[in-house]
C-alpha cells in the first residue's frame, strides 16, 4: 500500500431505511492533496463527511468501506472510527462559533486538545498552545472568550483545534459560509497550509470561489448523485454536465451585470448622521439620499456597521447625532425590512398563510392579489399551510418579499437576505428581487458582504472598510 | 421538540387523575349525602363499612363526606390562586420586558422581594391577620404564587419581544395587540400549560401544610391538612383513618406534576 495515502474510500454510501440518500461514491486522498465537493444544499455533501467521520445522525446508514492511513474498517461501524477523531481526522465544522465551549477560554481549550488527545504534559501544552494560537493569529485571544471572537477568530480557533491532536486528514464542512472577501481568503490560506505541511482537505462548498482559489481534484453532487469528476481545473474550464454549467454560472462573479433602473423621487434623507458601538466609532458624519427605484448597495465585511445603517434609516434605531428625514407623505409603513435569517421574520408558531392574511387584512389588499404575487415569486401555494421552520430558506425569503410588499414599500432594506443561500437559490432569490423592485418602483438598499453581487446589482455602492 | 410517547402518555395520566378527583369533589358531596359536620358520638371510630365507605372519626362524622368535601376546597382554592397568580404574573412579565428602563426595574424589584419572604410565611402573615377565612388565605397564597410567573414570562417574552419576527410585524404596521396575540402568547402557552399545575400543586401543599400546623383553616372544616392532623393520635388503633387524607393529598400532586411533565423552564 501507498505510504502517503491517508484516506480511501470505497462505494460510500447513505441510505435512510429502504431510501437511499447518497449513492456508492469511491475516491482516495493522499498527503498533500485537496479534494472539493461542490453541490447545492441537499446534494448530500455532509452527508458523505458524517459517514466517513462515522457521525451519521440516527436512522442513516451508512455503507462501503472506510481506510484511514491504514486503518480499514466498514463505513456501517461507526465506532470504529472514533478513536480516529482528533487523532488521524480533524473536522471543521459548519458555524465554528457553536463549536467552541462558550464559557471556558480559548487558549484553555486547545491546551485540553493537547493534553488529552496528544497526551502532552501541562507545561508543554501551554506553551504549544501559544505557539499554535500565534501562529494562527490568534496571541490575544488565548485569554479571550469564544463570543468575544469574531466568526472569522473563532473559525481559525476551531481549526486549530481540530489540527491540534495530529490529525493528518481535515474535513472542512462549508467552512466559509457566511464569511466576507476577507475571512474567506484566510480560511483558503489556512486549508492550504494544511495540505503543504502534507497533510490531507476534503473540502465541502458551494462556494466555487474557495474551490477554485484551492485547485486540487473535484467532485460534483447532485441530489445524492456523483455528476462529474475530475482535475479542478478542467472541469471549470469545461464543464461537462449542463448542472455543473448551472453551477459555476450560480457564482455571483459570473452573473450578468443588473441594468441600471430609472430612479424617481427622494424617499429618505441622512444627514450627518453618526453611530458607535461599545466607542467603537461604525460611521460617522454620514450624508445619504436614497431615490424611488435606485438600487443602493452596502458592502463590506461583517462588524461594520452596515446594518447598523440600515436600522438607522428606517427608525429602528437612533442615531448618535444627525437626523433621517424622510419624504413628506410617506405613510409609516412605506420603509420595510427583508431578514438575513427569514424564519426568525416569521411568527414561529403560525401557519406562513395566516401570517400572510393578516399583513393581506392590514393593509387592504385583495388575496387574489397576494396570491398573484407568490406565483410570479414562484411559491408554491401549498407552502402556506406550513410553518415557517417547514420550509426552506431560499422559499421563505420569497414568501417574506411578498409580505412585504403588502404594505406597498417605498424603500425596501435587504440585509444579507440571501447570504445563507447556497448559489443557485440566491441568484434566483436575488433576480425575483430585482424584478419586484423594478415592477413596484420602490428603492432598494441591500446589505452583502460579496463584493461580486454588490458589483452586479449595485447601481451606487458604500463600502465599509474592515477597522 | 416533539413530545415522546412516554412524556404524553405521563401528562394523559397526570389529567385522567385529575378529572377522577374532581369528579370526586364535585360530585362526592351530593352522591354520599351525608353531612361532613354530624357528629355521631356512638359511632365514634367505626372501621370502613357499608354505611361508612372509609370508617368514622373520633366523633362519628363519615371520613368519606369528609374527605370529599375537603378534596372540594383544596382543589378549588388551589386552582383560584393559582390563576389569580398567573393573571398578574403574566401581565406584568410581558409589561417588564416590553416596556425595559425604570418599570422593567421596578417590577423586578418587587418580586424580589416578594421571593426573599418564604412563600409559607407570607401564607403564614395573611393567616395571622384572619385566621381561618378563606380569603386570607387565598391571598396569601397568589401574592407568594405569581413572582414565578411573572420571571418566567419576563424571561420568555424578552427575546420574543426583542426578535426579529415583533420588528418585522411592527414595521408592517401591526399594533401591540397583534404582537401579543400572534407573537407573545402562543410562546407563552406551553409555558403556562406546565407552570399552572406546578403552582397548583405548591398551593395544595401549603394549604395541608398549614392545616396540619394548625395556622390555616380551623376545624371543623373539612381540609387535608386539619384532618390529617386530627386523625394523628389514631395511627396506631386507626391507621385507615390517615391513610385517607394522605392518600388524596399524594395523588392530587401526583396528578399535578404529572401533568406538567418535567420540561425545563427558562
Amino acid at each position: 500500500m501507498n505510504a502517503d495515502l491517508i484516506l480511501e474510500a470505497s462505494g460510500i454510501s447513505v441510505h435512510a431505511g429502504s431510501q437511499r440518500l447518497l449513492r456508492e461514491l469511491s475516491f482516495t486522498l493522499r498527503a498533500g492533496e485537496v479534494l472539493t465537493i461542490l453541490g447545492e444544499s441537499g446534494a448530500g455533501k455532509s452527508l458523505l463527511a458524517d459517514a466517513l467521520m462515522g457521525n451519521l445522525p440516527a436512522g442513516l446508514v451508512a455503507g462501503g468501506e472506510v481506510c484511514i492511513q491504514g486503518q480499514r474498517s466498514a463505513a456501517r461501524d461507526a465506532r470504529a472510527r472514533r478513536p480516529l477523531w482528533g487523532r488521524k481526522i480533524g473536522l471543521l465544522p459548519q458555524e465554528p462559533s457553536l463549536a467552541l465551549n462558550p464559557v471556558r477560554r480559548v487558549g484553555s481549550q486547545l491546551e485540553e486538545v493537547l493534553q488529552l488527545v496528544r497526551g502532552l504534559p501541562a507545561h508543554a501544552a501551554a506553551e504549544q498552545s501559544a505557539a499554535q494560537l500565534q501562529a494562527a493569529g490568534l496571541s490575544a485571544s488565548g485569554a479571550q472568550y469564544p463570543w468575544q471572537l469574531s466568526g472569522g477568530m473563532a473559525q481559525r480557533a476551531v481549526a486549530s483545534m481540530a489540527l491540534a491532536g495530529g490529525a493528518s486528514l481535515l474535513i472542512a464542512d462549508e467552512p466559509t459560509k457566511g464569511l466576507d472577501a476577507h475571512w474567506r481568503d484566510h480560511v483558503t490560506g489556512m486549508l492550504r497550509t494544511v495540505a503543504e505541511t502534507g497533510g490531507a482537505v476534503l473540502l465541502i462548498t458551494h462556494d466555487l470561489r474557495v474551490a477554485e482559489a484551492l485547485g486540487g481534484r473535484l467532485l460534483v453532487l447532485r441530489a445524492g448523485e456523483l455528476i462529474e469528476a475530475g482535475e479542478m481545473a478542467d472541469i471549470l474550464r469545461a464543464p461537462s454536465h449542463a448542472y455543473t454549467r448551472e453551477l459555476i454560472a450560480a457564482d455571483p462573479a459570473h452573473w450578468p451585470v443588473r441594468q441600471a433602473p430609472v430612479s424617481g423621487p427622494l424617499i429618505v434623507q441622512g444627514r450627518g448622521l453618526s453611530k458607535a458601538f461599545n466607542g467603537k466609532s461604525l460611521f460617522q458624519a454620514l450624508d445619504l439620499d436614497l431615490h424611488a427605484g435606485e438600487r443602493f448597495v452596502v458592502q463590506g465585511p461583517s462588524g461594520t456597521g452596515k446594518s447598523t445603517l440600515g436600522n438607522v434609516l428606517l427608525g429602528l434605531l437612533r442615531p448618535d447625532a444627525g437626523s433621517v428625514i424622510r419624504a413628506p407623505g410617506l405613510a409609516t409603513t412605506a420603509l420595510q425590512k427583508l431578514y438575513q435569517d427569514p424564519v426568525a421574520s416569521f411568527p414561529p408558531r403560525q401557519t406562513l398563510g395566516s401570517s400572510l392574511r393578516d399583513a393581506c387584512q392590514l393593509h387592504g389588499e385583495a388575496w387574489s392579489a397576494l396570491q398573484g404575487r407568490l406565483e410570479r415569486l414562484k411559491i408554491d401555494a401549498s407552502l402556506l399551510t406550513r410553518r415557517p421552520s417547514q420550509v426552506s430558506g431560499g422559499e421563505l425569503q420569497r414568501i417574506a418579499l411578498a409580505r412585504v410588499l403588502c404594505a406597498r414599500p417605498a424603500l425596501l432594506f435587504a440585509d444579507e437576505p440571501t447570504s445563507r443561500l447556497d448559489p443557485l437559490t440566491q441568484r434566483q432569490a436575488l433576480e425575483l428581487l430585482g424584478d419586484a423592485m423594478d415592477e413596484s418602483g420602490a428603492a432598494l438598499m441591500l446589505v452583502t458582504h460579496d463584493e461580486d453581487i454588490a458589483r452586479v446589482f449595485g447601481q451606487r455602492q458604500q463600502v465599509f472598510a474592515a477597522h | 421538540m416533539p413530545e415522546t410517547f412516554s412524556a404524553r402518555l405521563a401528562r394523559h395520566c397526570g389529567l385522567g387523575l385529575l378529572i377522577l378527583i374532581a369528579c370526586f369533589a364535585l360530585l362526592g358531596p351530593a352522591l354520599i349525602g351525608i353531612d361532613p359536620a354530624t357528629q355521631s358520638l356512638g359511632d365514634s371510630l367505626l372501621p370502613p363499612g357499608a354505611s361508612h365507605w372509609l370508617g368514622t372519626d373520633v366523633y362519628g362524622r363519615s371520613v368519606l363526606a369528609r374527605i370529599a368535601h375537603a378534596a372540594q376546597l383544596s382543589l378549588g382554592l388551589a386552582l383560584l390562586a393559582a390563576l389569580s397568580a398567573a393573571l398578574p404574573g403574566v401581565l406584568t412579565g410581558v409589561t417588564a420586558s416590553w416596556c425595559g428602563g425604570r418599570i422593567e426595574r421596578g417590577l423586578v424589584m418587587l418580586a424580589d422581594a416578594c421571593m426573599a419572604v418564604p412563600g409559607l410565611l407570607l401564607v403564614l402573615l395573611f393567616a395571622a391577620i384572619a385566621p381561618g377565612q378563606y380569603w386570607a388565605l387565598y391571598i396569601g397564597l397568589a401574592l407568594s404564587l405569581w413572582v414565578e410567573y411573572f420571571r418566567v414570562t419576563r424571561a420568555a417574552s424578552r427575546p420574543i419581544l426583542h426578535g426579529d419576527a415583533v420588528q418585522a410585524s411592527r414595521l408592517l404596521g401591526f399594533g401591540k395587540l397583534y404582537v401579543l396575540r400572534r407573537h407573545v402568547l402562543p410562546a407563552l402557552t406551553p409555558l403556562l400549560a406546565t407552570l399552572l399545575p406546578l403552582s397548583a400543586a405548591q398551593a395544595v401543599l401549603a394549604l395541608a401544610a398549614l392545616g396540619f400546623i394548625g395556622v390555616g383553616l380551623q376545624p371543623p372544616t373539612p381540609e387535608l391538612g386539619v384532618m390529617m392532623i386530627e386523625f394523628f393520635p389514631f395511627y396506631s388503633e386507626a391507621p385507615w383513618l390517615i391513610a385517607a387524607p394522605v392518600t388524596l393529598l399524594i395523588l392530587l400532586v401526583l396528578g399535578m406534576m404529572l401533568l406538567a411533565g418535567d420540561k425545563e423552564l427558562t
